[in-house]
């Protein structure tokens, strides 16, 4: 059947073809633009350490370590055990200390407290301290992220 | 010569526009030197940063170490990253005074909407302005300060994450977050400033100066004086006093250099924002940390960005100004203030 009126002008379907086209290549400039923005950060699954360095820590002190672009914090617990965090408060992500003679974990831009296993007791932090798996191989130690093999 | 550049660009309208202008005189007329205060401060601004980037290097290594030179070595380098440094203050200091003003005095209400809204884009600018410029020294406390100030959007579900990403460049903040707020801090924000700056103006002389509710209800003719020149030469001698001050300052207070931030080194005591975030920043420290079932960062970010909204919305909300609702309106901004003071006070005890 063939209709004997238009269903849109010249002009509008005109007005229609462009701005189809000027939107699909803004789609196409913003998609590579947002892609741009975001550079892969990709967390380490693991982090290997010499044990020699680390196998003469007293009780009760810590040593850092780079947990990919953030510090690290391995700790030796009374019994010699060793223990890891990622150094970072779980408030508002500044880098903790840990004060021996309290045996706490210390942030200071909020005043967020830790106790000596990371488990957030006082200020605002919400969470406890990210722990890291801590496993000796040899002559290496180990360092890895919850949930890798 | 006159004649023959007037065929082309036609500015004579402009120029007849501006010897028309003229200001009204009544007790609110102080207020109105603020806003060109601002603009003074803003040109101190763009001089004093055009300077300082024919040394600043904005990558990890060299940051601080470029400042520390700018300070010691270049011949007076330390007056402009000073001056640089005042200005900045100063301008903000003004835009709250500016602001606050405008609101007290409900110069906002009917026709003036936009140009109060585009005010408050000008103000929340400024002070991205102001946050992006405190980490390029690259010191450990603007380190730490960055750190804690680009986590906060995280708190916002679903975009958060997405926000705290796209301002650090990356999961942290690193060399990569100081090259893009070098980037965000001389290119975007300028433009974004000078678009927002250009519709304002326009607006205020579209409109024309504010006169109290008082005065335009009992409808007796205002006092006015012409803007030029009388107007301007007044605000000569407003400027030359302030340019004069905020050198004197500059000189005799010049910013410190702390050490270069280290990504690793636990955050240091005494982390703070620049004076004009310390208020919200002392908002999110005495939030607890859970609030019922949600987590109280994410109730203090929600209350934070609605004040803004309302802030933005100010001159809709307050539409009836003669009324109950307008005293309450303008009750709060003294509220407003009394918060600002105690909460900044408080933060520095």
């Amino acid at each position: 059947m063939k209709i004997k009126y238009s269903l849109f002008s010249r002009r509008q379907f005109l007005n229609g073809l462009i701005g189809g086209w000027v939107g699909a290549m803004l789609a196409a400039l913003v998609y590579p633009i947002v892609r741009f923005m975001f550079p892969p950060t990709k967390e380490p699954d693991e982090v290997i350490l010499p044990v020699a360095d680390y196998k003469d820590m007293a009780p009760n002190t810590t040593k850092m370590f780079a947990w990919g672009r953030k510090p690290g914090i391995l700790k030796k617990n009374d019994d010699g055990s060793l223990i890891a965090f990622v150094g970072v408060c779980t408030h508002l992500d500044c880098n903790v200390m840990y004060i021996p003679e309290q045996r706490k974990f210390f942030c200071a831009c909020h005043d967020g407290w830790y106790d000596e296993f990371g488990t957030n007791i006082a200020g605002p932090p919400p969470k406890p301290l990210r722990q890291l798996f801590v496993s000796l191989e040899g002559e290496e130690l180990i360092i890895k992220k919850e949930g890798v093999e | 010569m006159r004649i023959w550049m007037d065929e082309r660009f036609g500015l004579s309208s402009v120029a007849q526009f501006l010897k028309n202008k003229s200001i009204p005189i009544n007790k609110h007329t102080m207020w109105s030197y603020t806003g060109s205060a601002i603009l003074l401060f803003f040109v101190i601004q763009i001089v004093t940063g055009f300077i300082l980037i024919f040394y600043y290097k904005p990558i990890l290594e060299e940051a601080n170490a470029s400042v520390v030179r700018i300070m010691t070595e270049v011949p007076l380098g330390w007056i402009l990253r000073s001056v640089h440094s005042w200005s900045a203050t100063f301008m903000i200091a003004f835009l709250f005074v500016h602001l606050l003003s405008i609101w007290i005095n409900k110069a906002y209400r009917r026709p003036r909407e936009l140009t109060w809204m585009t005010g408050v884009l000008l103000l929340i600018c400024s002070m991205l302005f102001g946050f992006t410029g405190y980490l390029l020294p690259w010191n450990d406390l603007s380190f730490s300060a960055t750190k804690v100030g680009t986590d906060i959007p995280r708190a916002i579900p679903i975009v958060g994450e997405w926000v705290t990403k796209l301002l650090r460049g990356g999961e942290d903040v690193t060399g990569d977050t100081l090259t893009r707020f070098f980037g965000i801090h001389v290119c975007i924000l300028p433009i974004f400033l000078l678009v927002l700056l250009a519709v304002h103006v326009y607006l205020i002389q579209k409109l024309g100066m504010s006169v109290p509710l008082e005065e335009e209800k009992s409808r007796k003719k205002t006092k006015e004086i012409p803007f030029w020149p009388n107007f301007v030469y007044r605000e000569a001698i407003v400027w030359l006093i302030l340019f004069g001050v905020c050198l004197t300052v500059a000189i005799f207070f010049p910013p410190s250099l702390e050490k270069m931030a280290d990504l690793m080194a636990p955050a240091p005591e005494g982390v703070k924002p620049e004076w004009y975030f310390l208020f919200l920043f002392q908002t999110l420290k005495i939030f607890p940390a859970r609030f019922l079932f949600i987590s109280g960062e994410t109730v203090a970010v929600f209350l934070i960005l609605l004040g803004i909204v309302l802030f933005f919305f100010l001159p809709v909300i307050d539409n009836k100004p003669e009324e109950r609702k307008g005293k309450i309106v303008r009750a709060t901004a003294f509220l407003f203030i009394l918060y600002f003071l105690i909460l900044s006070i408080w933060s520095l005890l």
